[in-house]
């Protein structure tokens, strides 16, 4: 008798063990193929996630995550797959770009705006943000400036092509979000951009 | 008499923007809190957003805010995309609160944290996660995650 019970604790035991617990993460590439990284951080330790498909575990707060393993894609797609099958799609970027301290469009804008109102209406996307961005030449005050004006004038041309003003908001980031880190008062082409998001 | 007549426009011009500015903040401080962090892109019945106490059916299109627990049933699953760009979609049996979302980067004031309760959940991160890395982050009941961009993949059980 004693024995049966002993027995049934410790089936349970090791049940638990193998099947629950707390809390899992999966590091997997993102739409682009780019892998981050994630700390899972516990009460007692951290373990960091730093390459495609490597998964650690937190079964308890008190204790130190487990460290990391390596899973196949099948492996994730079976324990995930109700939630990935429902993932939206990733947001779409159509990018312009302006010469030094100028908010006025290049020649070749045109064809970018003509690429993104098919997608807009491919997508039927009431869902837009129209993100202005500077270099850092200059100071931020005048970063911020220079990025409101390039975002309202890629505005303008969308509504001006037949996009409801309604399913956009225009921003502007100023120096704080380039497309290539550089160090203060570098000019970089590749950072004074706007960018239509398309979500 | 003069002196006095332009001592009172002076004190009547600080009367007035006095009462502009409590105008101003009468109106800005809560659509500062009203305005939609996201919108729902992907739905599977059923799911809904407890907000100020009162539960609400989820849909394509439903605007999501800041301080919203979002729940799922065992077979509902909801997409979302937040206005950074981010995407995070809960499958079922899940709850997850978006407990904070500051998002102004002109300022590079940016904040990104949720708590999952229960559930599965995907994220990709977006503006956030690149202005500020390191500011994008999860609470489990065991864990808090830190993520430098920019996909992960969690189940809280």
């Amino acid at each position: 008798m004693i024995t049966r019970t002993l027995l049934a604790l410790l089936i349970s035991g090791l049940l638990t063990a193998c099947c629950s617990s707390g809390t899992t993460v999966v590091l997997v590439p993102d739409a682009g193929g780019k892998v981050g990284q994630v700390e899972l951080t516990t009460e007692n330790g951290t373990t960091k996630l730093s390459k495609a498909n490597e998964s650690a575990q937190a079964s308890k707060a008190k204790q130190a995550p487990g460290a990391p393993i390596l899973l196949s894609d099948s492996k994730i797609h079976d324990m995930f797959a109700d939630t990935l099958a429902k993932e939206p799609a990733s947001p779409e970027h159509y990018r312009f770009y302006f010469e030094t301290g100028s908010a006025d469009l290049l020649a070749d804008a045109n064809a970018e705006l003509a690429r993104a109102k098919t997608a807009i209406q491919a997508r039927k996307s009431c869902d837009l943000s129209v993100i202005g961005h500077a270099d850092r030449v200059g100071d931020n005050e005048m970063n911020r400036g220079i990025s409101m004006k390039r975002a309202g004038m890629v505005a303008k041309s969308l509504i001006d092509i037949g996009i409801a003003k309604e399913c956009m908001d225009i921003r502007y980031y100023g120096e704080n979000d380039p497309a290539i880190p550089t160090a203060d008062n570098v000019a970089e082409s590749r950072n004074r951009r706007v960018e239509i998001e398309i979500r | 008499m003069l002196l006095g007549n332009k001592t009172y426009l002076v004190l009547h011009k600080s009367a007035v923007h006095f009462v502009l500015l409590g105008v101003l903040l009468i109106f800005s401080l809560p659509s500062m809190a009203d305005e939609r962090i996201g919108l729902v892109k992907t739905y599977e019945p059923k799911a809904s957003v407890i907000r100020q106490g009162a539960e609400t059916a989820l849909g394509v299109g439903a605007e999501i805010f800041k301080g919203d627990t979002i729940v799922t049933d065992s077979s509902g699953a909801v997409g979302i995309i937040f206005n950074d760009g981010a995407v995070l979609t809960l499958g079922p049996s899940g709850k997850l609160i978006v407990e904070n979302f500051l998002f102004n980067p002109a300022e590079a004031k940016v904040s990104f944290l949720s708590r999952v309760i229960k559930g599965s959940v995907a994220f990709a991160s977006g503006a956030i996660g690149r202005i500020s890395p390191g500011s994008v982050q999860f609470k489990t009941p065991t864990a808090t995650l830190g993520l430098r961009g920019t996909k992960i993949l969690i189940k809280v059980d």
